[in-house]
């Protein structure tokens, strides 16, 4: 579960000074650098470069098999009925839906050796998305926030700009998606709407539909002249309604500035770039992510369920895959066109990865494992395939990884340290994540 | 600076030079007196604070950083600036103390100054870990450490640091073969890098006693040594004057009799630091408000405490507050604490402010034009206390204060099934309905038996299923006390231990449960509660099993076949436990007044004092002896002069926000403003899974999807505890106010009182009356008529769309928004 593991309960700080860490594959320049980071020594501190995080959740645990981490050599039942495909990297498979990611895999890097020990979705969901495991044993079924999410996280520490909300979920929060101890103001603002809609608005941040601009005008004015409840504005006072106010002008701001509104304008988009994104409606989200991100919001996340593929795996995949998979790979020759994808990092995982063997219903089970994540943009080199699973899939064998290293890297790469200590309302101290270890070979 | 000063004196000299209550006013007729008047210093490693008071105007006053201290034979002691007296040879001297010309004496023996005594783990180790905040929770102390040398929390756990410091890392951290090169002191010294900086520099006198134990071989104990018993802090109450100073002087006492000064190893806390703060040498600073706070010295997992208070500088002549109105005992208690900082309390506010509060008080909505046109045109002298009546008689009370305890109980579906939780809702509901007794709810809530599926109360020992599960909810809600923080470590600032929290815990050993259990995200089935025959719970650490024991006071013996859960439920409602009343009072009045006495509003102890002390003692009291009607303790506060006090602060309460000298604001909760709202545009809103005409108070879960009662906050299910519900306002939730498309179609609807009254033969006039007394329960102003006629007046006026703005404009103020 932690680096430490790779060298048999060796620290790893000794594992670094016997330079057993070149039995990982890391090179000299590599174990240099990770040395460094160990360290925290401020010259060799990996860069923060990433401005926004446009986090594509796949809930339910997608398979590492039929996606990042095919095992043709493991036998038929594990190996399932897809084939592995060459991508642009040599040497790295993907699985053989996944064409369009395998033509430009030198665009991201898989990381296919996370793994942890919550093996149901409550739990699991947790986990990946706060970086800490769930204090108490959870149900699969369950919901639960024990500790901030990473996008609540951000928000807290990042201020947007345009008075836009800094944390997005589309089309509905995530399971441990929320804010936990940081309060109301660091939830996600959830765009439920159908941006592949005709007419498409974002709720709230818009005008309602058949609301004219003067109407709203008059409204507003309307409204300035029957406010008449006195304020106490000697600061000491704490007069809540003093807050109340500064919301009110940030909101009517928000629906004033063009900039902010613009961002919501997916239809302004080129229909061919719309068609590329694919006319879906996590197409269309994920273009409106990256109009998103290019207005400052820091973090956009795109839930997507449906992962759970405990039955009929091959034929949903078959189905589904294509589509979903050339969504993420436009997402990234977008940005990367737009010479965006330096500040802009791209993530897609699930919960955890699926069991080897196929079961009786075509499918596959929880399995944490061994998953793979996808991860690009924000300083992340391309066509890295990090850490590795045994020969039939069965567990991260290689570079293991814990979704705490995991965490720690998307929050340097934000230019948040992970070790930070942030307080609840009660005084008790916590940490971001317990273990801040980033993952230096994400660090180009 | 941050580092060590014990040993430093230059550096207390420094601190003495901050020292703002100058001695530039010598002393007439006052005496100076020390504590204490005879110093005993037993051994070389003795050390004595000395603290030096002065008697002025009947106040004492600190002086300890104004005098001048002087050894008389420094052959046996040495005397600092501040006042540390440390041994130097055996002998007996005294410590000249002088203010200008005026001196005392203090005697000084120091004994067994040659004599060698071992260094033990517990007593001189141990407790440098918290002084150097090692084993805080950010640091040493959380889970899985830092850096791989974990401690416990506040020291909770010698055994195991003890193991942590001489076992793990190959011994490398403790070497009693080269002490110096051991790690805690390399580290702690900086000597190498460490991450928590230089905590204990080379040479200082801690320092000198952790490489004494190394080199002593670092053993667990020695031998006979004696154990702590308690602290004491002298002095323990103080009124200060703002801006000065005072020392504290905290002292261990052991079991064989003996003390030491600590005050440089104990940790230091301020309850509110806006108002006093204390820094780590125990050196007690009064910030320039007035206000009050309770200092804590910790030490070990004991506590002592100082409570001062900084006086205002408002004069108002004691004759102001005789002549106060009195309606009943609160009035009295409130006054007090006025008269205390001079502060005068708010004007009483008119008719409609308090017709609305009432209202939206006690049953959760606004009032209706027509309730609000009864009560503003009835000139009845008593028509306040029948407003109050009224609306205790009316059915949404029960579904409101349901509301409330549902926050606190009501589990996530998805977790213990959804008849479960529909049964619970309903039986929540129905007790407060019935307007049962809060005590009765509590005593059958905490015994009860059955099926999920025919006695909801059963469920909150469904959702939690460990007795530690229990406890930490159990001693929130009926006890105020939060002592899940004793689960993994003792409580920061409290007496409980993890004894205290696993013998409050095995009550709930013997709980036993049939039937499926939880299977998310169904959890579908019947589950059976009831007392079974075996079960026990454990202490973490000793493994000793635990007879089931509450907090204090005495119980019962168990009876055979008894439910031990009677026993505890009996003890929490009986009046040995006062905790019981004044935590249900608390909420109640935080609830009403917008802040608590206490607050958190659940979190009682004495690091954490209340803002009026007699206060919340007699309204614990009182509520008992209405029976804990809830009703009946409602309109107590309802009624009192207090309750009616404007939000507009006078010439001298802006500043006060703990002494309710005036209202405070809240924004509305959730379900109350969603359905005050749909009273003001006349249709009601519609929830999945709820009969047609439901109120959002009505919900019966957390989980029915509305995006309003999500902006405006309600708790979260998914967090544990889930009963934090947020009272900020966000932007979020003012975009939803303006531009919410929902909002927007049935302000506009056909069914909505905008089509009627446009429809109707109303005119501009009685429109606006309408539309005031329903949104803001008054009559309009002339000025506001003015301006709603000239909108209906203008060419090619749209009356509906009028009717819409205005309505709109009316939602989107803070006088909408809020109850003022």
């Amino acid at each position: 579960m932690n680096v430490s593991k790779n060298c048999n309960g060796i620290t790893r700080r000794n594992c670094l000074q016997l330079g057993l860490g070149a039995m990982t594959g890391l090179g000299m320049v590599d174990l240099l650098r990770l040395q460094g980071i160990a360290k925290g020594t401020s010259a060799q501190q990996p860069k923060a470069k990433a401005k926004s995080v446009i986090l594509i959740w796949m809930d339910g645990g997608p398979s590492h098999y039929e996606t990042f981490d095919p095992k043709p050599d493991a036998p038929v039942e594990i190996r399932g009925e897809f084939n592995p495909i060459s991508t642009k990297v040599p040497g790295v498979q993907f699985s053989q839906l996944m064409t369009r990611l395998a033509s430009i895999s030198d665009k991201f890097s898989i990381l296919r050796s996370i793994r942890h020990n919550q093996g149901n979705h409550g739990a699991g969901n947790h986990y990946m998305m706060t970086g800490a495991p769930p204090r108490i044993p959870v149900g699969c079924g369950s919901f639960v926030s024990f500790h901030p999410s990473m996008g609540s996280v951000v928000a807290h520490e990042k201020p947007t700009i345009n008075n836009l909300p800094a944390y997005f979920s589309m089309p509905r929060m995530s399971r441990s998606g929320g804010p936990n101890f940081l309060g109301a103001k660091f939830a996600p603002f959830v765009v439920s709407d159908n941006p592949n809609n005709k007419g498409f608005r974002v709720r709230d941040l818009a005008l309602p539909n058949g609301l004219t601009d003067d109407r709203y005008q008059t409204r507003r004015d309307l409204r300035q002249q029957v406010d008449q409840l006195k304020r106490i504005k000697d600061k000491v006072a704490g007069d809540p309604v003093m807050n109340l106010d500064e919301y009110y002008e940030q909101g009517f701001s928000l629906v004033a500035s063009t900039e902010a509104q613009k961002a919501f304008e997916v239809d302004g988009e080129s229909a061919e770039l719309r068609d590329k994104y694919g006319r879906t409606p996590f197409g269309q989200r994920a273009l409106l992510a990256r109009r998103l991100s290019e207005a400052g919001v820091p973090f956009i996340t795109l839930y997507e369920g449906g992962w759970d593929s405990h039955g009929g795996l091959f034929k949903s995949f078959r189905s589904r895959m294509p589509a979903f998979e050339n969504t993420i790979a436009t997402l990234i020759e977008d940005l990367d066109e737009r010479g965006l994808l330096d500040t802009t990092m791209v993530l897609a995982l699930g919960e955890f990865g699926r069991t080897p063997k196929i079961n009786a219903g075509g499918g596959r089970d929880h399995w944490s494992n061994a998953m793979s994540v996808l991860m690009a943009g924000g300083g992340t080199p391309g066509g890295l395939a990090l850490g590795a699973t045994d020969k039939a899939g069965y567990s991260a064998v290689e570079r293991v990884l814990s979704p705490e290293n995991f965490v720690s890297t998307i929050y340097t790469k934000m230019g948040i340290d992970p070790d930070k200590v942030l307080y609840t309302p009660e005084g008790r101290p916590s940490h971001l994540v317990s273990d801040p270890t980033p993952i230096p070979e994400l660090f180009a | 600076m941050k580092s060590l000063i014990y040993q430093c004196i230059s550096c207390l000299i420094f601190l003495s030079a901050l020292s703002v209550q100058a001695a530039d006013a010598p002393l007439k007729s006052s005496q100076l007196s020390a504590y204490p008047a005879k110093v005993q210093l037993n051994g070389n490693r003795a050390r004595q604070q000395l603290l030096v008071t002065v008697l002025k105007e009947n106040q004492p006053l600190d002086y300890t950083r104004d005098v001048q201290f002087k050894s008389d034979q420094p052959a046996i002691v040495q005397v600092s600036a501040a006042g540390v007296i440390l041994p130097v040879s055996n002998g007996s001297t005294t410590i000249t103390v002088s203010n200008g010309a005026q001196k005392i004496k203090v005697p000084v023996e120091v004994k067994d100054f040659d004599q060698r005594v071992l260094i033990d783990f517990e007593r001189d180790v141990h407790p440098m870990f918290s002084r150097f905040h090692c084993n805080g929770g950010s640091c040493h102390g959380k889970q899985r450490g830092q850096g791989g040398f974990q401690l416990s929390m506040f020291a909770f756990d010698p055994e195991f640091d003890y193991g942590a410091l001489t076992k793990e890392s190959r011994g490398r951290r403790a070497s009693p073969l080269a002490p110096d090169q051991s790690l805690v002191l390399l580290k702690g010294a900086g000597k190498v890098p460490h991450g928590g900086g230089k905590k204990l520099p080379e040479n200082s006198r801690y320092y000198h006693i952790l490489e004494q134990w190394i080199a002593e071989g670092a053993t667990r104990a020695v031998a006979e040594t004696p154990k702590l018993v308690k602290i004491s802090a002298e002095p323990t109450e103080r009124i200060m004057q703002p801006k000065t100073k005072q020392q504290m002087v905290v002292t261990a006492h052991y079991s064989d009799g003996s003390t030491r000064d600590i005050t440089d190893l104990a940790e230091y806390m301020s309850s509110e630091s806006v108002y006093v703060s204390v820094d780590e040498h125990g050196l007690v600073t009064a910030g320039s408000l007035m206000g009050e706070a309770s200092i804590m010295a910790r030490y070990l997992g004991n506590f002592a405490s100082l409570s001062v208070t900084v006086p205002s500088k408002n004069s108002v002549p004691d004759s102001y507050y005789a002549k106060l109105p009195r309606n009943n005992f609160i009035d009295g208690l409130v006054w007090d604490k006025l008269k205390k900082y001079g502060l005068k309390p708010s004007e009483p506010v008119n008719d409609a402010t308090f017709l609305r509060r009432v209202s939206l008080d006690i049953i959760g909505r606004t009032p209706t034009a027509e309730e609000a046109r009864a009560f503003l045109q009835d000139s009845s002298p008593n028509k306040r206390e029948r407003l109050i009546d009224y609306f205790l008689e009316q059915p949404e009370f029960g579904d409101h204060w349901a509301n409330k305890w549902a926050d606190m109980l009501r589990p996530n579906p998805y977790h213990v099934g959804i008849k479960t939780v529909l049964n619970y809702d309903a039986w929540i509901r129905r007790s407060f309905h019935q307007n049962k007794p809060l005590d009765q709810f509590t005593r059958e809530l905490l015994t009860a038996k059955g099926g999920t599926w025919h006695n909801g109360a059963v469920t909150m020992f469904r959702d939690r299923r460990k007795p530690e599960e229990l406890t930490t909810i159990v001693s929130q809600l009926f006890l105020g006390i939060r002592l899940s923080c004793a689960q993994c470590h003792h409580h920061p600032s409290e007496v409980w231990g993890q004894d205290d929290f696993y013998s409050f815990a095995a009550y709930f050993a013997k709980l036993g449960r049939k039937g499926r259990g939880i299977s998310a995200p169904i959890s579908g089935s019947e589950e059976m509660v009831f007392t079974s025959n075996s079960g026990s719970v454990r202490h973490p650490l000793t493994n000793e099993v635990l007879a089931p024991r509450p907090l204090f006071g005495k119980v019962p013996e168990l009876k055979p076949n008894q439910d031990p859960r009677e026993i505890l439920a009996d003890w929490i409602i009986s009046p040995q436990n006062h905790f019981f009343g004044e935590v249900s009072a608390n909420r109640i009045w935080a609830d009403l007044m917008g802040r608590g006495i206490v607050e958190p509003i659940d979190d009682f102890r004495e690091s954490n004092p209340p803002t009026n002390g007699p206060l919340v003692k007699a309204l614990g009291k009182h509520f008992r002896d209405m029976k804990f009607d809830q009703k009946e303790y409602i309109k107590t506060i309802l009624s009192s002069y207090v309750y009616s006090l404007s939000s507009l602060p006078n010439e001298t309460n802006v500043g006060d926000s703990r002494n309710y000298s005036r209202f405070y604001r809240q924004r509305l909760r959730a379900e109350v403003l969603l359905d005050s709202i749909s009273e003001v545009i006349g249709v009601p809103d519609s929830f999945l899974a709820m009969p047609a005409n439901s109120t959002a108070k009505q919900l019966w879960t957390h989980r029915v999807s509305s995006v309003f009662l999500d902006s405006f906050g309600r708790p979260d299910p998914n967090q544990d505890p889930p009963c934090e519900r947020t009272t900020e306002t966000t932007v979020v939730q003012v975009l939803h106010m303006m531009n919410s498309r929902e909002m927007y179609s049935r302000i506009q609807s056909p069914e909505g009182n905008s089509a009627k009254w446009a429809k109707s033969k109303m005119t501009p006039d009685q429109i606006l009356e309408e539309l005031y007394l329903t949104a803001y329960s008054r009559y309009p102003t002339m000025e506001e008529k003015r301006l709603g006629r000239s909108l209906f007046e203008k060419e090619k006026a749209n009356r509906q769309q009028i009717i819409e703005d205005l309505m709109w404009a009316l939602l989107n103020t803070p006088e909408y928004l809020f109850k003022n």
